[in-house]
């Protein structure tokens, strides 16, 4: 990408600039007027095009179908509305039954397409024991063996965990102690490469790197 | 405060004191790069092998989700970017998608990034852009019987019945390739509705954050390649030859990561000194 020349271009790079300090100002610094209310011309914004995008959304795939003779339109029309019920406490219940059902219809999609990748292809592959002889390879095969049957073994809460259950117990709270740790670690590094993004901005925006 | 040793001074250090050092560090390399050498793993591998070669027919139709905004363009972009500049090398067919509103900002500069590539394709024909999709899970469930009832127009209002390339596109298997490039949860999406489904070819080009819980699904088989943050993006830059926005940020994230492990390693000792002293 080269640095914008047309005005409102420019204009746009340095007001993402400007709010990005403001919103910086609060961690570097402390929370102050510039933070607010940048924080809050983001939330504006957003729900602004929230509202612009779902309501155009509505208009397209739901009520131009439905001016157009495509009369099965209606119910997912008549539901949505349905939803709205929930702020008037009396009517309140109306709204439970378009959530039943987009609830059932989401928990049916997802079981259609999970059983195999989530379950039946993970266990396979956790199963199978690596086809070729390199040593790491079986080093991981041995580990995630190890790890998966005594984490599993923590969860088994209808016995005490004393016993011939005290050790694999143990070694499976270390194993997801490890992988939640692994988890955070990489929550947290993503979040810097996010702030590696705005850093480059920060720097191109002044032309001190190129864009 | 006078008796505090070096290490209570650590443990009682003003956190934005970090963040100012932390910021510097970030962008001192992108003012004076070190050049560290980037590895290739074999899931990116895999990945780029995927839709290049004969793995990949001139007319195939690849479809391209963007499942990320803007703030993670340093994650998922350049990794993405690598994936179109290689199909449509390949003389495949792209279809964009996006499940994020700013979809349009994410497509503008993958085009920017790809211009070149691009210079040479005509609109509709060798690649179209459809825009943002509405409705989670129940539309690309959707999408993959019959297309034209979720995007009945692509993002500039064409109707689809107008678009050449949409004349071959109703369903899965339309689709020799499948990539997802997300923050959240779409990539998931097409997993369950279409490699799950159908047994389409999936691959995923997710951020580091969720490269743990992507990762048994490439092992698994159920992604033919991965790409992990911008790691990923480095190590397909690499294996296309051409570097770009990830190489030059990679110096910068690991910077960002020596310093974390620092961090971590004198807060520890910190702590195991201070309670030793107790």
């Amino acid at each position: 990408m080269a640095y914008p020349t047309a005005t409102l271009d420019v204009i746009g790079l340095w007001t993402g600039w400007l709010l990005m300090l403001m919103i910086y100002s609060y961690p570097l610094y402390k929370e102050n007027v510039t933070y607010r209310f940048a924080e809050h011309i983001f939330i504006g914004i957003f729900l602004a095009i929230n509202l612009v995008v779902n309501f155009t959304n509505v208009i397209r795939i739901c009520v131009t179908p439905l001016l157009g003779g495509d009369f099965m339109m209606i119910v997912p029309l008549v539901m949505g509305i349905m939803i709205y019920t929930m702020l008037i406490p009396e009517y309140r219940w109306v709204s439970r039954y378009p959530i039943a059902v987009l609830v059932g219809a989401g928990f049916g999609l997802g079981m259609r397409g999970v059983i195999k990748p989530s379950i039946l292809d993970a266990i396979v592959s956790t199963i199978t024991a690596p086809s070729t002889g390199a040593m790491m390879d079986w080093v991981n095969f041995l580990y995630i063996a190890v790890g998966l049957i005594s984490s599993v073994m923590y969860f088994l809460l209808t016995y005490e965990h004393t016993g011939a259950l005290q050790a694999p117990t143990r070694i499976g709270r270390l194993f997801i102690m490890i992988g939640l740790g692994a988890y955070f670690g990489n929550t947290v590094l993503f979040r810097f490469t996010m702030l590696t993004g705005r850093a480059q901005f920060f720097l191109q925006v002044l032309k001190i790197i190129p864009m | 405060m006078s008796g505090q040793n070096i290490f209570d001074k650590l443990q009682n250090i003003d956190r934005r004191v970090f963040y100012w050092v932390l910021f510097i560090t970030l962008m001192v390399p992108f003012i004076m790069p070190i050049g560290l050498p980037v590895k290739v793993v074999k899931n990116t591998r895999d990945l780029y092998e995927g839709v290049t070669g004969d793995n990949i027919n001139p007319g195939d139709i690849a479809i391209m989700n963007f499942g990320y905004g803007v703030s993670a363009w340093s994650e998922c972009a350049p990794g993405f970017t690598v994936c179109a500049k290689a199909l449509l090398r390949e003389g495949a067919r792209i279809v964009f998608m996006g499940a994020h509103y700013d979809v349009e900002l994410s497509y503008n500069k993958l085009r920017s990034e790809a211009a070149e590539d691009f210079a040479t394709k005509q609109y509709g024909v060798d690649y179209v852009f459809l825009g943002y999709f509405a409705g989670g899970e129940s539309a690309i469930a959707q999408l993959a019987t019959d297309s034209w009832t979720v995007y009945p127009e692509d993002h500039y209002r064409t109707p689809v019945s107008e678009i050449p390339l949409m004349q071959d596109f109703h369903g899965w298997q339309d689709v020799a390739v499948v990539l997802s490039s997300d923050t959240g949860d779409v990539g998931s999406y097409f997993l369950r509705q279409w490699q799950g489904a159908h047994g389409t070819k999936l691959a995923e080009i997710g951020i580091a954050m969720n490269g743990s819980t992507d990762y048994p699904y490439y092992l698994a088989g159920n992604y033919f390649g991965l790409s992990i943050g911008s790691r990923g993006g480095a190590e397909l830059e690499v294996l296309i030859g051409e570097p770009g926005e990830a190489t030059t940020a990679m110096d910068s994230i690991n910077a960002s990561h020596i310093l974390i492990v620092l961090a971590v390693i004198l807060a520890n000792v910190g702590y195991l000194v201070q309670r030793r002293q107790a």
